[in-house]
């Protein structure tokens, strides 16, 4: 993945020396043919192009978008019912993702979405600790992680 | 008792060098509008104290091998080396010099000998600070 990183920038480069023509615009058409280059030769690559996993990082980002909006309004619908009928409790997960980026950006991404707070990691970075506003809907909540957050961030990180 | 702080060290490694270049532009932007460096000085330490929250004072000086008190040396003689050097030449004590120069990449650039004074100071502000820091984190 790095590696098409800078064979792309390599090739800007070289079309820029090719055309003696110093300037952003030649390089942006010199980074812009490279990638068509990559792409069609995307055979040769052991790992995914790395357009895609930049794909990815949006798609996750808009997702991430999505869910705090959606929590929130949640949230909203939870604060203005007259009587409070919230049961808090405390659910272990266990997460498939190993790299510390992946577990710190899951711990964010479910703590920035309200309704659940991470609270601790397990020594063993295999499980977190959640702490939950409601709990008549464990698995729902679960399962919401699972299909959304970790699916999006193995997205992202599978080579 | 060692709890997993892999979420709180990953943000402090990945959040330092956002506060360390904010620091630097800081430095930087002293001259014509706010910042200079004191300031840019403190939010350097504050970013070094950041990584020694997450982690501890022996990692920290093992990935840092910095020795603060000949920093403070160090800032000390630059600024006075810049104030004194006027004097050489008949000038008053202070009397700072500055011309434009047209740079290889940046183009037409004022360079000021108050901005070396500021590194002077800068160094002096990181130092002092980060002794303070480690003297008494030291304290068992």
């Amino acid at each position: 993945m790095s590696f098409q990183i800078l064979l792309n920038l390599f090739l800007a480069f070289l079309w820029m020396f090719l055309s003696s023509n110093y300037s952003l615009s030649r390089f942006i058409i010199g980074f812009l043919l490279g990638l068509a280059l990559i792409i069609a030769f995307r055979k040769f690559f052991k790992s995914r192009l790395y357009i895609d996993r930049v794909w990815s990082v949006i798609k996750l980002s808009f997702l991430f978008i999505k869910e705090l909006i959606l929590a929130n309004v949640s949230v909203l619908v939870l604060v203005l019912r007259p009587r409070l009928e919230l049961q808090p409790a405390f659910f272990k997960y266990d997460t498939k993702l190993t790299e510390d980026w992946e577990i710190t950006l899951l711990s964010s991404l479910i703590t920035l979405t309200p309704g659940t707070v991470v609270v601790h990691v397990s020594d063993d970075s295999k499980s977190l600790y959640i702490h939950v506003l409601d709990s008549n809907d464990i698995d729902e909540t679960i399962d919401s992680i699972k299909n959304t957050f970790e699916k999006a961030i193995l997205e992202v990180s599978r080579s | 008792m060692k709890t997993n702080d892999v979420i709180m060290q990953f943000t402090a490694k990945l959040v330092f060098f956002i506060i360390f270049f904010f620091a630097v532009h800081l430095f930087f932007a002293g001259h014509y509008t706010p910042g200079g460096g004191f300031v840019g000085g403190l939010v350097t330490a504050s970013a070094i104290v950041l990584l020694i929250i997450a982690f501890d004072l022996k990692t920290v000086q093992t990935i840092l091998p910095i020795n603060y008190i000949n920093m403070v040396a160090i800032g000390l003689i630059l600024a006075l080396g810049t104030a004194a050097f006027s004097m050489f030449t008949g000038k008053p004590f202070f009397t700072h010099y500055y011309d434009y120069f047209n740079l290889p990449i940046l183009g037409k650039t004022s360079l000021h000998t108050a901005a070396l004074f500021d590194l002077g100071v800068y160094l002096v502000v990181v130092g002092v600070t980060m002794t303070i820091i480690q003297t008494i984190g030291e304290d068992e």
